[in-house]
């Protein structure tokens, strides 16, 4: 009877089929040197990487997720210019995944790398491996001259979370893109500072929705009075969506001075509007708030009444706190 | 040669934690119970092949019940829990699994599964409503089963593909003693020697037959057909509510999840066919999918998910997490058949029954550390009683019983077991091989399921249920009488047979002795419609005593995080429908 | 036994000039959690043995080549 266990490949073996004539049974072997698990299959996948035929370069890229450190780092640098698309594309994925710092330091010179699919894809994988040392690349990148490495470059410097970065993402915040506009409005929710909520702030007057969206989303999150006020401007936004992360952030931010606009929204046609505006005068808890809100009472949306009733009762129980 | 053909072997291996079911929880149970015990022999067996197995083979498209620090807390999290399930739960294990989850979320996220982050790399949960904050989508899901697999390959665990379990061995003092399983594909035996057994074999998925008609086209993965439920009962061990079945809303015909949890915080919702919303539950439960049923059958069905409101950029972001991720061939499903998410509502409806406490509270009874009432047999995932715990309570229980498991190995020998009754379980197995005529599986099996549907599918009715199990104890006889098989994977699907018809026996037993309504839909009882919390406030234990069904009722232990009587109404009160 | 063979269309359609089972790969066969793909004695390409399927997709996204196509089983379709 065979055995029933999974077996784990013998190094030479599979050293030895990767060495076959079949650009076929090459492959299968790559595969294998995936599955390993062993970090000694690296300098075959590395050798493997050389091979004149795309598919077995194409199988060693994916290999490589399975793989982390920078030995693994070091392959995926051949793999991510690699002259076949494909291959190219695969790495890119094999990349992101890496989560060992060290794996850092062969990605750093791709960041200069003269093509922008080869930078984009090295700032995504250095994101998460958050070195202090892609700061520098990083805000360089922040001029790439293409749109999709400066959103990268702008996760690069948001994931480190620090202060002296915060003038380069304001700068972002204005960068001709809105994805990058969105990525840098989004990577200041770390910070506090002035400049940040000024930044985030004019982010809800751009000409793009979903830079608007994000503004008032971001907002939201302890960025205080300044902030509040600032985000009564897009209570009148002509994108339902915006207005919706505005009220759901004014809710947060329990700012009285918006249950006037909040119950305007009371009425509007969108019901996820309706039912957001009642849980943010629900979040406020302020009695004024009552009279719109038992106006619509009878809403057709069972979800906004529920919320009705929710906010009412929020009301009522601050006002036996305080009484 | 022939296929699949049936070959004469046994073989014994003995090991210190044995986990069956290499899907969710099992892969984590295995890992910590390594990493506890280094020096323990860990064997991690599975039926298909633990690359992508189990319920999330394709990955998953987002977690819906992360408890997240800043966003929700586990006592909050334990509170809309015991409501959802109308009380009935052991909150102790609940608020573990609440306490124990953000760590593992954090453990994930260090193999490789990518969680969606906002650009300071912080996990970007995602609101649903203002009860609690639990959505945390995860735009690169279909990796989850490498990312797991990877681990067991660098820890060296001895991963068994291709056996499947067929019965539990019991020592002569009542613990577990091992398992018994048999080769998918030559019918070999494998007897396993085991301290300490955890079981994560996942839904009994194939329970009820689909409306297509087509046996496989489940909404959980097929291949979970309630075996780890078959062999708890047979072991002995209690299984819990039962009678809380799992329903789920459903893209009509393709049968996979709507994701409703996943396009709503975009703003998508379920839709009646004025395309108004109807739904007044806060949460997913028996009680939601009693909404959701009622609005079928009305003059209001049928019920979509509706997105065509939202703005193209928003469904194109739905469309890259919902295609890609979970069921991705969602899209071609909907490609097929012309549907485009901008411009018309998708035609959801009800899914087939089954037992899965993932989703509602059906499961092998356990307590906090997922041990089961046998010494030294354990349960996690879809399979063990702790209620909606979903992929990420599959991964924190599996983690937690692992755990206990090395350590229970530890300090014991193994149990010693009658030798009759390995060759017993071989000549049960293999009866359906030596026959020359007969009723092939597959018959077997859909008149099983097509019976469940008839007479189980709720609304629950008495004399309904009486008779489904007068027609099962036809299809029984012809099982253990007549079944017959030609190969190795027919053999498997015989064995998934007798799974299946014992979880269709478990289902009605269970569901006759509760005399009350509860939990919605999942246990409407129209002969007692009514909720009675005087004389069924309590869990129901299933188990095989002297050989035959029997139930019983469990107190509900005192709960750790206090519920407030008007917090229960709370949500009763919301229900009431608005008086224009 | 009585056998009444009837032809049936099988959701999981193998392309025989992509596949490169006779190589050694048995990706497809592995991945399946229903176990229905074979790699034929014949041919020595993978090709689905048993109309089991939960059009669950593995034995497609991880074929090496893009081999294997998963179609929507017709009853559902």
């Amino acid at each position: 009877m065979s055995d029933p266990f999974e077996s784990y490949s013998d190094l030479d073996d599979l050293a030895e089929q990767l060495a076959s004539d079949d650009a076929g049974e090459r492959r299968v072997a790559v595969m294998e040197l995936a599955d390993l698990g062993d970090p000694q299959a690296i300098p075959l996948l590395a050798r493997a990487m050389a091979d004149k035929d795309a598919g077995v370069r194409l199988q060693v890229a994916r290999a490589l997720e399975s793989y982390d450190g920078p030995a693994a780092a070091a392959v995926l640098v051949t793999a991510l210019t690699d002259p076949d698309k494909e291959v190219a594309s695969a790495a890119s994925e094999s990349a992101a995944e890496l989560k060992d710092p060290a794996s850092a330091d062969p990605l750093f010179p791709l960041v200069e790398h003269t093509s922008p699919f080869v930078r984009a894809s090295a700032l995504r994988a250095l994101k998460e491996l958050r070195r202090k040392e892609s700061l520098k690349p990083a805000l360089q990148a922040l001029r790439d001259s293409d749109p999709q490495v400066r959103v990268q470059a702008v996760g690069v410097v948001g994931f480190l979370k620090l202060e002296e970065a915060v003038p380069a993402l304001k700068s972002a915040a204005a960068d001709p893109d809105p994805l990058v506009r969105r990525a840098a409005i989004s990577a200041l929710t770390f910070s506090h500072t002035q400049t940040a909520t000024e930044t985030i702030a004019k982010g809800l007057a751009d000409s793009d929705w979903m830079v608007r969206e994000i503004a008032a989303e971001t907002l939201g999150s302890a960025h205080g009075e300044g902030a509040a006020a600032q985000l009564l401007a897009t209570l009148s936004d002509p994108f339902w969506q915006v207005r919706l992360k505005t009220i759901r952030s004014l809710g947060k931010l329990k700012h009285k001075p918006a249950i006037k606009g909040i119950s305007e929204a009371l009425g509007h046609a969108q019901a996820n509007l309706r039912k957001e505006a009642a849980a943010a005068l629900g979040e406020i808890g302020d009695p004024s708030a009552k009279p719109a809100l038992e106006a619509v009472a009878d809403d057709p949306d069972p979800d906004v009444r529920k919320n009705i009733r929710w906010a009412l009762q929020q009301i009522a129980i601050k006002a036996a706190a305080s009484a | 040669m022939t296929l699949d053909a049936i070959v004469d072997g046994i073989s014994e291996v003995a090991c210190d934690v044995l986990v069956i079911g290499g899907g969710t929880a099992g892969p984590m149970a295995a890992l910590k119970a390594k990493q506890k015990n280094p020096k323990a022999n860990v064997i991690l067996l599975e039926k298909a092949n633990v690359k992508r197995s189990g319920a999330i083979s394709m990955g998953m498209d987002g977690l819906n019940n992360a408890v997240i620090p800043g966003y929700a807390t586990p006592e909050q999290y334990t509170k809309e829990i015991t409501i959802a399930n109308d009380g009935i739960v052991n909150q102790k294990a609940v608020l573990k699994y609440a306490q124990n989850c953000y760590k593992i979320i954090e453990e994930l996220d260090s193999y490789g599964i990518r969680f969606l982050k906002n650009e300071n790399g912080d996990f970007a949960v995602k609101k649903v409503h203002h009860i609690g904050t639990y959505v945390l989508p995860m735009p690169n899901g279909e990796t989850v089963k490498k990312a797991l697999y990877r681990q067991l390959r660098r820890a060296r665990l001895l991963i068994s593909n291709r056996y499947m379990a067929t019965r539990l061995l019991t020592g002569t003092d009542g613990r577990v003693a091992g398992a018994i399983a048999v080769n998918t594909r030559t019918s070999e035996f494998l007897v396993i020697k085991a301290k300490s057994v955890i079981l994560c074999m996942g839904a009994a998925g194939r329970l009820g037959l689909p409306t297509s008609g087509y046996m496989y086209g489940t909404y959980e993965n097929a291949a979970n057909a309630g075996d780890g439920y078959a062999m708890a009962y047979h072991a002995g061990a209690a299984l819990a509510n039962l009678e809380c079945f799992q329903i789920n809303p459903l893209i009509k015909d393709y049968n996979g999840p709507a994701c409703a949890y996943v396009a709503g915080p975009f703003g998508a919702y379920t839709a009646n066919n004025e395309g108004a919303r109807f739904i007044e539950c806060d949460y997913w439960s028996g009680q939601m999918m009693l909404e959701f049923f009622n609005e079928l059958q009305s003059g209001k069905g049928p019920v979509f998910l509706k997105l065509n409101h939202l703005h193209e950029d928003t469904i194109k972001e739905i469309e890259t997490i919902l295609h890609k991720v979970e069921r991705p061939t969602r899209g071609l499903f909907h490609e097929g058949r012309g549907t485009d998410y901008r411009r018309e509502m998708i035609e959801m409806h009800i899914s087939e029954i089954g037992f899965c406490s993932g989703h509602s509270a059906s499961g092998v009874f356990v307590d906090d550390f997922g041990r089961t009432t046998i010494p030294g047999l354990y349960a996690a995932g879809d399979m063990a009683s702790v209620p909606h715990n979903y992929m990420l309570g599959a991964f924190t229980n599996g983690a937690i019983a692992g755990e206990d498991a090395a350590e229970y190995a530890a300090n014991v020998d193994f149990a010693s077991f009658d030798a009759g009754a390995v060759a017993l379980e071989k000549e049960r197995v293999l009866a359906p091989t030596k026959r020359e005529d007969g009723i092939p599986p597959n018959q077997i099996e859909y008149k099983t399921r097509r019976l469940v549907n008839d007479y189980l599918q709720p609304p629950k009715v008495t004399r309904k249920y009486e008779l489904g199990q007068t027609r099962l104890a036809e299809v029984r006889d012809d099982l253990e009488n007549r079944m017959m098989v030609r190969n190795s994977h027919e053999l498997m699907r015989a064995l998934e047979a007798h799974s299946i018809l014992d979880c269709a026996d478990m289902a009605a037993f269970a569901s006759l002795y509760r005399t009350e309504s509860r939990w919605g839909l999942y246990h409407l009882r129209t002969d007692f419609p009514h909720k009675n919390d005087e004389d069924w406030f309590c869990h129901t234990l299933l188990s095989k005593k002297d050989g035959r069904m029997a139930c019983e009722k469990r107190a509900v232990d005192p709960y750790v995080v206090p519920i407030a009587e008007d917090e229960r109404d709370l949500y009763d009160k919301q229900r009431i429908r608005a008086s224009a | 036994m009585p056998l009444a063979p009837t032809f049936t269309t099988v959701p999981v359609v193998v392309d025989d000039a992509k596949c490169i089972a006779e190589k050694g790969c048995t990706v497809c066969v592995d991945v399946c959690p229903l176990d229905v793909l074979r790699i034929s004695d014949t041919t020595g390409k993978a090709y689905m043995a048993y109309d089991e399927c939960w059009y669950c997709m593995p034995c497609e996204a991880d074929c090496p080549t893009g081999a294997v196509k998963v179609n929507i089983p017709y009853l559902l379709k």
